[in-house]
Parts: structure tokens; sequence; C-alpha cells
């Protein structure tokens, strides 16, 4: 059973990290798709990969961040 | 070609730094407690992980649709991909300690210790769990960049071969591979598996882009430099936080 368990932590743990930061990368991406569907220009879709960047700038600075301020 | 070379180097990174952490684990038992029930434990893990592969790989290459499956692998590969990327940020700024073999095999032997009854049940134990956690990520990732890419035969390709390669070495050297420049690979796939979802995600979504399978080195350049920013930013608050 703890091997069980500890397979779906390692699954989920695969793509999650932090919970609030995947919910912005899926929110980036669900926008990305709504706007892809009605602006058809070529290279568009660098947009999302610049915005999936940005929001990796800033979770990073902020747990470094947290991981800083003493407990 | 340029597709096939990246599903095989996507597949061949990524394994070869899960297995290098999965030998880390096996070599630590079967020096501690002897080879037999470590060995066992192996094998039963890589038989489930490749039944994991051949079930899921043939399960999305003729049942799914490409663009759907573009979209929803390619989303999860970004999810994947950036996970790796950000653990890569916090330990090249030194937020977080770099990865080490001989720490993770120490910790192994302390843990073996400490369950002195029923050696071979724990050896063989903790030897599959080893193996067969690590391996899951390699399964994640050949199932994922292969299926999409249509070249699945390719990424098993390139993780067996990264699998085997590791194995060798480990036979020959019999001690941790601490010298395998771990972090800096786990931040090269992050940033190649960062870039595919992204390149794939989008094309499931409708989008076409220009040069087509050129444009992950565009993606690949924009997730890179984000992370050296990142790094930047991080070391020049270090001062002021401390």
């Amino acid at each position: 059973m703890r091997f069980l368990r500890a397979a779906v932590a390692e699954v989920v743990g695969l793509f999650v990290g932090d919970w609030a930061q995947t919910a912005v990368s899926v929110g980036i991406l669900g926008i990305g798709w709504f706007v892809l569907s009605r602006v058809h220009v070529e290279g568009i879709a660098f947009l999302i990969a610049i915005a999936l960047a940005s929001q990796l700038i800033y979770a990073a600075t902020i747990e470094a961040r947290q991981r800083a301020r003493p407990s | 070609m340029y597709s096939q070379v990246l599903t095989f180097g996507a597949a061949f990174l990524g394994s070869a730094v899960e297995s290098v952490e999965a030998l880390t684990i096996v070599l630590a038992v079967g020096l501690t407690r002897g080879w037999r029930s470590p060995l066992y434990g192996t094998l039963v893990a890589l038989v489930a992980l490749a039944v994991l592969v051949l079930l899921f790989g043939q399960l999305i290459v003729t049942r799914v649709p490409e663009l759907t499956l573009k979209l929803i692998i390619g989303t999860l590969i970004v999810l994947f991909g950036l996970r790796w990327l950000h653990k890569a940020i916090l330990r090249s700024a030194g937020v977080i300690a770099m990865h080490d073999e001989n720490k993770s095999y120490q910790e192994t032997v302390k843990e073996l210790y400490g369950s002195p009854l029923r050696q071979d049940w724990v050896a063989f134990v903790i030897a599959l769990k080893g193996v067969f956690l690590e391996g899951m990520e390699v399964v994640f990732i050949v199932v994922a960049v292969g299926g999409t890419s249509g070249g699945l035969h390719i990424a098993v390709a390139g993780g067996l071969l990264a699998m085997i390669v590791v194995a060798i070495i480990g036979v020959v050297v019999r001690k941790p591979l601490a010298q395998v420049p771990e972090n800096t690979l786990k931040y090269a796939v992050g940033v190649i598996l960062a870039s595919i979802g992204t390149f794939w995600a989008a094309e499931g979504m409708g989008a076409t882009w220009p040069l087509d399978l050129v444009s992950i080195l565009g993606i690949a350049a924009i997730y890179f430099g984000a992370s050296r920013v990142a790094v930047m930013m991080i070391r020049m608050r270090k001062p002021v936080m401390a």
C-alpha cells in the first residue's frame, strides 16, 4: 500500500511541484489555446513560450526568496 | 531526421540521468547485502516499466487522434520540463543542494542497516522501489516524446541505450557515478522537454510554426535565456537576503 501511495505521489510529482505554479502554466496554455483558435498568425505561438518562460522566472525567484526567509 | 534526433536525444538524456540515480540505489543495496535480491528487484521493476511503455505507448499511438495527442501530451511535457527547469534554476543559483550520488548512496546504505530482519526481502524491495520510481520518469519521457513524434521505437532505443551504457559503467566502476554532471544534464533535458512540449501543445491548438521543427531551437533559446535571467536575479538578491 505504501508502495502504491509512493507511486501515485511520484506520478503527480512528475508534473506538479507547486500547485499554484502549475495552475498558472495551465492557465497560460488555456489562454494561448483561446487566442490561437481566433488569431491565425504564424509564429504567434512564441508568445506562449515567452509567457511560460516569464512565469518560470517569477516562480523560481519567489521560491528562492521564500527559502531564504528565516522560519 | 531532425525530429528523430530530437526524440532520441531527449529519451537518451532523460533516461541517462534517471538511470544514474537508480544505479546508485542498486549499487548501495548490492554492495551492502549481496547481489541476488537487488538484481531480482531491478529485473521485476524493469519488466513492470517495459509493460507500462508498451501499454501506454500502443494506447496513445493507436487510439488518440494526432492533434488531441499533441495538445494533451504536449501540455504534460511542458509541465514536466518546466518542473525540471525550475529545480535546475534553484540548484544553479545555490538555493537548493546539487544532487549528490555519494550522499544518496550513503542514505540507502543507512536505510539498509536500519532493517536487519528479512534482509533479502528488504534488499529486493528497496531495489525494486528505487528502479521503478526513477524509471517512471523515463517511461513518461519515452512514451510522451516517442508517441507524439511518431517515433516510439526511436525513443525506446534512446532510453534503452542510456540504461545499458549506465549499467555497463556501473558494473565496471562499482561505485556511484558521482562524476556524471547530473544537474547539467537535468538542466538540458528540462530546456529540451519544455521546448518540445510547447511546440506540440501549440500545434495541438492549431498553431503553425515558422520553419516547422526548427522553431524548437527558438523556443529553447527563450527558455534557456529565461532560466539564466532567473539564476542571475536570485544570485543578485542573495547578499541582501542573507
